[in-house]
Protein backbone atom coordinates (compact mmCIF):
# COMPACT_ATOMS: atom_id res chain seq x y z
CA UNK A 1 0.00 0.00 0.00
CA UNK A 2 1.06 3.62 -0.43
CA UNK A 3 2.26 5.28 2.77
CA UNK A 4 -0.55 7.80 2.40
CA UNK A 5 -3.02 4.92 2.71
CA UNK A 6 -1.39 3.64 5.91
CA UNK A 7 -3.22 6.19 8.06
CA UNK A 8 -2.14 6.19 11.72
CA UNK A 9 -4.72 4.44 13.85
CA UNK A 10 -5.51 4.04 17.54
CA UNK A 11 -6.99 0.73 18.67
CA UNK A 12 -8.53 1.00 22.12
CA UNK A 13 -10.46 -1.84 23.67
CA UNK A 14 -11.83 -2.80 27.09
CA UNK A 15 -12.99 -6.41 27.13
CA UNK A 16 -13.68 -9.25 29.50
CA UNK A 17 -12.24 -11.99 27.30
CA UNK A 18 -8.62 -13.11 27.46
CA UNK A 19 -6.24 -10.67 25.75
CA UNK A 20 -4.11 -11.81 22.83
CA UNK A 21 -0.57 -10.61 22.25
CA UNK A 22 -0.75 -11.81 18.64
CA UNK A 23 -3.94 -9.89 18.00
CA UNK A 24 -2.66 -6.65 19.54
CA UNK A 25 0.71 -6.79 17.73
CA UNK A 26 -0.93 -7.50 14.40
CA UNK A 27 -3.13 -4.42 14.81
CA UNK A 28 -0.10 -2.10 14.77
CA UNK A 29 2.13 -3.83 12.23
CA UNK A 30 2.86 -1.62 9.21
CA UNK A 31 5.04 -2.12 6.15
CA UNK A 32 6.47 1.36 6.85
CA UNK A 33 7.55 0.50 10.38
CA UNK A 34 10.65 -1.36 11.39
CA UNK A 35 9.65 -1.56 15.03
CA UNK A 36 6.72 -2.80 17.07
CA UNK A 37 7.19 -2.30 20.81
CA UNK A 38 5.03 -4.12 23.27
CA UNK A 39 4.14 -4.00 26.98
CA UNK A 40 2.20 -6.78 28.69
CA UNK A 41 0.93 -6.21 32.24
CA UNK A 42 0.44 -9.57 33.94
CA UNK A 43 -1.16 -10.42 37.26
CA UNK A 44 1.03 -11.53 40.15
CA UNK A 45 0.06 -14.26 42.60
CA UNK A 46 1.28 -12.55 45.76
CA UNK A 47 1.27 -9.24 47.53
CA UNK A 48 3.11 -8.57 50.85
CA UNK A 49 3.24 -12.26 51.61
CA UNK A 50 -0.46 -12.82 50.97
CA UNK A 51 -1.57 -15.26 48.32
CA UNK A 52 -3.67 -13.65 45.60
CA UNK A 53 -6.51 -15.96 44.59
CA UNK A 54 -8.05 -13.74 41.93
CA UNK A 55 -8.12 -10.27 40.48
CA UNK A 56 -11.12 -8.30 39.33
CA UNK A 57 -11.07 -5.14 37.27
CA UNK A 58 -13.85 -2.62 36.84
CA UNK A 59 -13.91 0.58 34.82
CA UNK A 60 -15.81 3.79 34.20
CA UNK A 61 -15.80 2.57 30.63
CA UNK A 62 -16.83 5.66 28.68
CA UNK A 63 -14.35 7.87 30.52
CA UNK A 64 -11.62 5.21 30.41
CA UNK A 65 -11.90 5.11 26.63
CA UNK A 66 -11.80 8.91 26.46
CA UNK A 67 -8.69 9.04 28.65
CA UNK A 68 -7.02 6.32 26.58
CA UNK A 69 -7.71 8.34 23.43
CA UNK A 70 -6.12 11.37 25.11
CA UNK A 71 -3.02 9.28 25.81
CA UNK A 72 -2.82 8.29 22.14
CA UNK A 73 -3.17 11.93 21.12
CA UNK A 74 -0.35 12.90 23.50
CA UNK A 75 1.86 10.11 22.16
CA UNK A 76 1.42 11.39 18.62
CA UNK A 77 2.32 14.91 19.70
CA UNK A 78 5.47 13.78 21.51
CA UNK A 79 6.57 11.16 18.96
CA UNK A 80 5.19 12.24 15.58
CA UNK A 81 6.74 9.29 13.78
CA UNK A 82 4.62 6.78 15.72
CA UNK A 83 2.32 4.94 13.34
CA UNK A 84 -0.26 2.80 15.14
CA UNK A 85 -1.11 2.46 18.82
CA UNK A 86 -3.11 -0.34 20.42
CA UNK A 87 -4.18 -0.44 24.08
CA UNK A 88 -6.25 -3.41 25.21
CA UNK A 89 -7.30 -3.67 28.86
CA UNK A 90 -9.15 -6.58 30.38
CA UNK A 91 -12.11 -6.15 32.73
CA UNK A 92 -13.82 -8.55 35.10
CA UNK A 93 -12.01 -11.54 36.57
CA UNK A 94 -8.41 -11.98 35.39
CA UNK A 95 -6.75 -15.24 36.47
CA UNK A 96 -3.19 -15.11 37.82
CA UNK A 97 -0.45 -14.80 35.16
CA UNK A 98 -2.89 -13.74 32.48
CA UNK A 99 -2.50 -10.32 30.90
CA UNK A 100 -4.52 -7.43 32.28
CA UNK A 101 -3.21 -4.94 29.74
CA UNK A 102 -1.35 -5.09 26.42
CA UNK A 103 0.05 -1.99 24.74
CA UNK A 104 1.62 -2.08 21.27
CA UNK A 105 3.11 0.81 19.28
CA UNK A 106 4.71 0.81 15.84
CA UNK A 107 7.20 3.31 14.45
CA UNK A 108 9.77 3.38 11.65
CA UNK A 109 12.67 3.14 14.14
CA UNK A 110 12.69 1.55 17.56
CA UNK A 111 13.45 4.48 19.91
CA UNK A 112 10.08 6.19 19.44
CA UNK A 113 7.89 3.12 19.91
CA UNK A 114 9.86 1.97 22.97
CA UNK A 115 9.50 5.39 24.59
CA UNK A 116 5.86 5.70 23.57
CA UNK A 117 4.95 2.34 25.11
CA UNK A 118 6.48 3.37 28.42
CA UNK A 119 4.63 6.68 28.30
CA UNK A 120 1.36 4.86 27.60
CA UNK A 121 1.54 2.52 30.56
CA UNK A 122 2.84 5.19 32.95
CA UNK A 123 0.07 7.61 31.96
CA UNK A 124 -2.62 4.91 31.95
CA UNK A 125 -1.74 4.13 35.56
CA UNK A 126 -2.02 7.80 36.48
CA UNK A 127 -5.18 8.79 34.64
CA UNK A 128 -7.46 6.04 33.33
CA UNK A 129 -10.46 5.26 35.60
CA UNK A 130 -9.97 1.52 36.02
CA UNK A 131 -9.85 -0.24 39.42
CA UNK A 132 -8.29 -3.53 40.47
CA UNK A 133 -9.47 -5.63 43.39
CA UNK A 134 -7.07 -8.26 44.72
CA UNK A 135 -8.81 -11.18 46.38
CA UNK A 136 -6.79 -13.08 49.00
CA UNK A 137 -7.76 -16.13 51.00
CA UNK A 138 -9.45 -14.27 53.85
CA UNK A 139 -9.93 -10.73 52.57
CA UNK A 140 -9.67 -8.45 49.57
CA UNK A 141 -8.10 -5.11 48.79
CA UNK A 142 -8.74 -2.33 46.30
CA UNK A 143 -5.33 -1.49 44.89
CA UNK A 144 -4.07 2.07 44.42
CA UNK A 145 -1.47 2.98 41.82
CA UNK A 146 1.38 5.06 43.20
CA UNK A 147 0.98 7.17 40.06
CA UNK A 148 -2.52 8.18 41.21
CA UNK A 149 -2.14 11.63 42.74
CA UNK A 150 -5.24 11.37 44.92
CA UNK A 151 -4.26 8.13 46.63
CA UNK A 152 -2.91 8.28 50.18
CA UNK A 153 0.73 7.30 50.12
CA UNK A 154 0.71 5.91 53.64
CA UNK A 155 -1.43 2.82 54.35
CA UNK B 1 -30.61 42.04 11.30
CA UNK B 2 -32.31 41.77 14.71
CA UNK B 3 -33.35 45.03 16.28
CA UNK B 4 -31.98 45.65 19.75
CA UNK B 5 -35.40 45.04 21.30
CA UNK B 6 -35.70 41.53 19.89
CA UNK B 7 -34.20 38.59 21.78
CA UNK B 8 -34.01 34.90 20.98
CA UNK B 9 -36.65 32.73 22.63
CA UNK B 10 -35.28 31.17 25.80
CA UNK B 11 -36.56 27.97 27.42
CA UNK B 12 -38.42 27.85 30.76
CA UNK B 13 -35.30 26.85 32.69
CA UNK B 14 -33.58 30.10 31.82
CA UNK B 15 -36.53 32.43 32.21
CA UNK B 16 -36.38 34.52 35.31
CA UNK B 17 -32.94 33.27 36.31
CA UNK B 18 -29.98 35.47 36.98
CA UNK B 19 -26.35 34.42 37.43
CA UNK B 20 -26.70 34.85 41.21
CA UNK B 21 -29.78 32.63 41.37
CA UNK B 22 -27.98 29.40 40.48
CA UNK B 23 -27.71 28.24 44.07
CA UNK B 24 -31.46 28.07 44.56
CA UNK B 25 -32.08 26.20 41.33
CA UNK B 26 -31.56 22.47 41.38
CA UNK B 27 -31.16 19.87 38.68
CA UNK B 28 -31.07 16.10 38.38
CA UNK B 29 -27.64 14.63 37.85
CA UNK B 30 -26.56 10.99 37.38
CA UNK B 31 -24.20 9.99 40.17
CA UNK B 32 -21.97 7.00 39.43
CA UNK B 33 -20.17 5.02 42.11
CA UNK B 34 -17.10 2.85 41.51
CA UNK B 35 -14.93 0.41 43.44
CA UNK B 36 -14.87 1.14 47.18
CA UNK B 37 -17.36 3.98 46.87
CA UNK B 38 -19.90 1.60 45.26
CA UNK B 39 -19.44 -0.82 48.15
CA UNK B 40 -19.93 1.93 50.73
CA UNK B 41 -22.92 3.51 48.98
CA UNK B 42 -24.45 0.11 48.20
CA UNK B 43 -25.21 1.00 44.61
CA UNK B 44 -23.57 1.86 41.31
CA UNK B 45 -25.71 4.70 40.02
CA UNK B 46 -28.62 6.92 40.89
CA UNK B 47 -30.21 10.24 40.03
CA UNK B 48 -29.86 12.97 42.64
CA UNK B 49 -31.24 16.48 42.76
CA UNK B 50 -28.48 18.95 43.57
CA UNK B 51 -28.01 22.72 43.29
CA UNK B 52 -27.02 23.72 39.77
CA UNK B 53 -24.18 25.92 40.99
CA UNK B 54 -22.22 24.29 43.76
CA UNK B 55 -18.62 23.83 44.80
CA UNK B 56 -17.15 20.37 44.42
CA UNK B 57 -16.86 20.07 48.20
CA UNK B 58 -20.51 21.05 48.67
CA UNK B 59 -21.48 18.46 46.07
CA UNK B 60 -19.56 15.82 48.05
CA UNK B 61 -21.44 16.86 51.19
CA UNK B 62 -24.79 16.54 49.39
CA UNK B 63 -23.88 13.01 48.37
CA UNK B 64 -22.65 12.07 51.86
CA UNK B 65 -26.01 13.21 53.28
CA UNK B 66 -27.60 10.48 51.18
CA UNK B 67 -24.84 7.89 51.86
CA UNK B 68 -23.14 8.69 55.19
CA UNK B 69 -20.83 5.67 54.92
CA UNK B 70 -18.96 7.45 52.13
CA UNK B 71 -17.54 9.95 54.63
CA UNK B 72 -14.57 7.72 55.43
CA UNK B 73 -13.12 7.97 51.91
CA UNK B 74 -13.41 11.75 51.60
CA UNK B 75 -9.63 12.26 51.57
CA UNK B 76 -9.03 9.69 48.88
CA UNK B 77 -11.54 10.51 46.19
CA UNK B 78 -11.93 12.94 43.34
CA UNK B 79 -14.95 13.56 41.16
CA UNK B 80 -15.28 13.19 37.43
CA UNK B 81 -17.85 15.76 36.27
CA UNK B 82 -18.80 15.36 32.61
CA UNK B 83 -15.74 13.06 32.46
CA UNK B 84 -13.23 15.65 33.67
CA UNK B 85 -11.47 15.10 36.99
CA UNK B 86 -12.34 17.63 39.71
CA UNK B 87 -10.74 17.77 43.16
CA UNK B 88 -12.98 18.15 46.20
CA UNK B 89 -12.68 21.80 47.12
CA UNK B 90 -13.69 25.30 46.15
CA UNK B 91 -14.02 24.73 42.44
CA UNK B 92 -17.43 26.03 41.35
CA UNK B 93 -19.37 23.59 39.23
CA UNK B 94 -22.19 24.66 36.92
CA UNK B 95 -24.27 21.54 36.47
CA UNK B 96 -26.75 20.77 33.70
CA UNK B 97 -29.66 18.33 33.96
CA UNK B 98 -28.46 14.83 33.13
CA UNK B 99 -24.78 15.56 33.83
CA UNK B 100 -22.72 12.57 34.93
CA UNK B 101 -20.92 12.96 38.22
CA UNK B 102 -18.71 10.02 39.16
CA UNK B 103 -17.03 9.27 42.49
CA UNK B 104 -13.47 8.24 41.66
CA UNK B 105 -11.50 6.35 44.34
CA UNK B 106 -7.75 5.90 43.75
CA UNK B 107 -7.28 4.16 40.41
CA UNK B 108 -5.40 0.95 39.76
CA UNK B 109 -5.52 0.17 36.06
CA UNK B 110 -2.70 -1.33 34.06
Amino acid sequence: MEESEDVPKDFIKLKSEKLSVDEVSELVVSPYCGAVSLFIGTTRNNFEGKKVINLEYEAYTSMAETEMKKICRDVRQKWPSVKHIAVHHRLGVVPITEASVIIAVSSPHRAESLEAVMYCIDTLKASVPIWKKEIYEDEYSWKENKECFWANSEK
Amino acid sequence: RLSPGRRRRRGPAAEGSSPRDGGSMRCQVSVLYFARSAELAGLRCETLSVPREITSLQLWEEIVKVHPRLAIIRDQVVFAVRQEYVLLGDQLLVLQPGDEVAIIPPISGG
